[in-house]
């Protein structure tokens, strides 16, 4: 999938250094995750009592304020604080009490502390699979068209009526724009290897680096070869999408985008 | 002969009262240059490839990021929470100290040494100053508030009588620092905001007071010091919210900046601002390295970065005058450059809704250094990389979270360890397949990273490989050497151990 790609390049800008390789050794400034079932309960206490002053995500409106940023709910970290605010109001401030119910208004705290908790931990990340198609959809798809039987040369590999067919629905709308920009490799990449004695090699590429190459052979056996003192040379069946990125202005990304998506 | 090999000045105000013996590595980078540039020539280009193992430390505590420090024979080395005073001839254990914490536990880089005291920072951001001889806890004091997210992952810069501490964890759109603490006590001596107060200069380059207090531009990578003109050098993290730059149009100074500061007052002196209003998580954070050498034909006293947004930058580190601005990589977000020799961002490449087609390369936390013999500035960098950027704002602009957006990589790049030339900004040699890791270099001509998964010493001129060591994986840290008892040790981490290598023993 994509995300293997993620290697060094993306620690470069931070994707996989903040987020993914330290996920697990990562703390929080809380003690304990909010139970989710409870939050989400709280949401609609949230809604309900909340949400017309400080916003639907908490973030707050021209009415009330941002409470993600609220040092009383960042650092109550057993709700008692929140409780006897919402419970006594802000007089002065416009804000009202709130006589919430016990079991509510921890379901509240809940919501919030989750609610809080999930802004923090977004990182440098990919977009969700729900990304609205509706913001991705302003291209035009016969220039998208135009652009997939001419300029971009897509024809010389590709048919709409074949292996593209129906493409619009296979992927969440936000993935088919990654995908047809970069794909998952359906093939795995080839090198061939000129040893010193100029002996050809082909095979699978397994791994290449300066010191290594590692191939799977004809035969289907594993073999590994000294980089310093050979010649490797890599097909990699992703060339042509990879040769192509430069050659796209964001408009023709959108137009691709416009017409594949309307292939369903 | 002077123990860092370093512009004599430094000498005179190096942060230790232990008597000073050549070949230790005292601070996080060696000395204040940030150079990484170590004076021992043992280890040279004839026998690097005979290294062998002297020993191996492995705490069990997970990945080893932190670089250690080694001084009086005793290294000092961190992963969050944790301090092992370990004997450098042996690897053996001396001492360890645990403070269990909450907070964020992504890394801890390393102790700063300040006569007989070792300082470290928390998850929950507090300083912890520790007995150098036993690991005992002398003090502690919070550097800034845990449940907005703060942390430290870096040791304080001693300078003179004073630690310089920078801040970790913009997750909760708060704000950088630089705060200099009283070794003795633990008490605030002063403080720089990374972003400034409403109505102060640079504030002009904010859209408002809430924006400003909102604005991050953390402190997380160790600056670096020069005692001649007592000026410390900083880099700064990137703006919030990350890439919904709408929210907090103009440059947004003082984030994505290299600033200079009085030591003693804590006061600007001058800024340059490498990613002036950034909307893609490209702060400027990374190592400012001290260069002394000659620039068109002039002596100069110069700074120099490779920088996150993929660019090379060379100043007077006097003025702050730009000398050089080479991108290391393709981009396709910069107009050219400003008068200043500040990078101009391409608006019609900010992430936008339907997605933006981004190409970039860059480096990151990962130390790079600089070799003076070689002129040099050697640094593990991507090139080239694409992804598409999205703004995922609500419904009527407003950022979602304090990232703002989000990035789908798309691929294409490739990542290489760069020789840069300081003087004109071109890449001499490089070295494809290049490992997120931090760089030494050596007085006879060395440079130790790691590449293509291995541990290598390479010649410093030309990057052929001299030396390679499958110790699992890449260095997890940055390598440092010194010498004892005769031997000159490389020390490195891979995963969670830490490995010593020396020349073999005479037979």
């Amino acid at each position: 999938m994509l995300w293997r790609r993620i290697t060094f390049l993306q620690l470069a800008f931070g994707a996989l250094g903040l987020f993914g390789q330290n996920a697990n050794s990562r703390w929080w400034a809380w003690p304990a995750n909010p139970d989710p079932q409870a939050a989400e309960r709280g949401k609609s206490v949230f809604t309900a009592h909340c949400a017309g002053c400080h916003g639907a995500k908490a973030t707050g409106t021209a009415k009330g304020p941002n409470l993600i940023r609220s040092r009383i709910v960042r650092k109550d970290v057993d709700g008692s604080a929140t409780a006897a605010l919402v419970r006594t109001g802000v007089p002065g401030k416009g804000m009202p009490p709130v006589p919430l119910a016990d079991p509510e208004m921890k379901e509240l705290v809940a919501f919030l502390q989750w609610t809080l908790q999930k802004y923090d931990r977004v990182s440098f990340g990919v977009p969700a699979e729900t990304y609205p198609l509706e913001r991705l959809l302003t291209g035009n798809a016969e220039a998208g068209k135009a652009f997939f039987s001419g300029a971009g040369g897509c024809t010389s590999c590709h048919s709409v009526t074949g292996d593209l067919a129906g493409i619009g629905r296979k992927y969440a709308p936000v993935f088919l724009q990654s995908r047809f920009l970069m794909p998952r490799a359906t093939k795995p990449k080839t090198v061939t290897v000129t040893l010193p004695s100029g002996e050809k090699v082909s095979g699978e590429l397994r791994t290449i680096n300066n010191y290594d190459i590692v191939m799977k052979d004809s035969a289907g056996q594993t073999r590994t070869f000294d980089a310093q003192t050979t010649k490797a040379e890599v097909q990699d069946p992703l060339a042509g999408h990879i040769a192509l990125l430069p050659k796209y202005t964001d408009a023709q990304v959108h137009n691709m985008f416009a017409y594949l998506w309307s292939l369903q | 002969m002077t123990r860092f090999g370093v512009i004599a000045g430094f000498l005179a105000i190096v942060p230790l009262a232990q008597t000073q013996s050549p070949g230790e590595w005292p601070t996080l980078n060696g000395d204040y240059s940030s150079r990484r540039h170590s004076p021992l020539t043992q280890i040279n280009k004839s026998n690097v490839g005979q290294l062998t193992q002297a020993w191996k430390f492995r705490p069990n505590a997970g990945v080893i990021k932190g670089t250690p420090l080694m001084v009086n024979g005793v290294l000092y080395l961190t992963v969050p929470d944790h301090v092992w005073a370990v004997d450098a001839a042996t690897g053996r254990e001396l001492w360890h100290f645990n403070r269990p914490s909450r907070g964020d536990r992504i890394a801890n880089r390393g102790v700063a040494m300040y006569k007989k005291w070792i300082y470290f920072g928390t998850p929950d951001a507090f300083l912890v100053c520790l007995r150098a001889d036993t690991g005992e806890k002398v003090w502690e004091a919070p550097m800034a508030d845990v449940h907005f997210g703060y942390y430290m992952s870096l040791p304080p810069l001693v300078v003179k009588d004073k630690l310089i501490v920078g801040i970790s964890g913009d997750a909760a759109d708060v704000t950088g620092f630089l705060k200099a603490v009283d070794p003795v006590t633990g008490n605030v001596l002063w403080t720089w905001n990374s972003v400034p107060k409403w109505g102060e200069p640079g504030s002009e380059t904010w859209p408002s007071a809430e924006a400003l207090a909102h604005g991050g531009a953390m402190t997380w990578v160790q600056g670096s010091y020069d005692p001649d003109l007592n000026l410390i050098y900083w880099g700064t993290g990137n703006p919030h919210p990350v890439m919904n730059g709408a929210e907090r149009p103009g440059a947004n100074l003082y984030t994505c900046s290299i600033v200079a500061i009085n030591a003693d007052t804590g006061k600007l002196v001058w800024y340059f601002q490498p990613s002036p209003h950034d909307t893609y998580d490209r702060d400027a954070t990374e190592s400012v390295v001290l260069i002394d050498g000659v620039f068109r034909g002039r002596q100069r006293k110069m700074l120099a970065q490779a920088s996150r947004n993929g660019y090379f930058f060379l100043l007077d580190r006097k003025t702050g005058e730009h000398l050089r601005t080479t991108p290391f990589g393709p981009q396709n977000w910069s107009l050219g450059l400003n008068r200043r020799g500040e990078p101009i961002p391409d608006p019609k490449k900010d992430p936008r809704p339907d997605g933006t087609l981004f190409l970039g390369s860059g480096t990151n936390w990962y130390t790079p250094a600089f070799n003076p013999a070689t002129g040099l500035f050697y640094v593990n960098a991507a090139q080239g990389v694409w992804s598409l950027t999205y703004l995922s704002a609500g419904i009527e602009g407003e950022p979602e979270d304090h990232q703002g957006g989000r990035e789908a990589p798309l691929g294409g790049g490739e990542s290489s360890l760069l020789a840069i030339d300081y003087q004109t900004g071109g890449v001499r040699w490089k070295l494809g397949y290049g490992n997120a890791a931090g760089i030494l270099t050596t007085a006879s001509g060395l440079v130790f990273t790691a590449n293509s998964g291995y541990l290598v010493g390479l010649d410093a001129e030309n990057g052929k490989t001299l030396w390679k060591q499958n110790a699992g994986g890449p260095a997890s840290n940055a390598p440092i050497t010194y010498q004892l008892g005769g031997k000159q040790f490389v020390v490195v981490s891979v995963r969670d151990t830490l490995y010593a290598f020396v020349l073999p023993a005479k037979p």
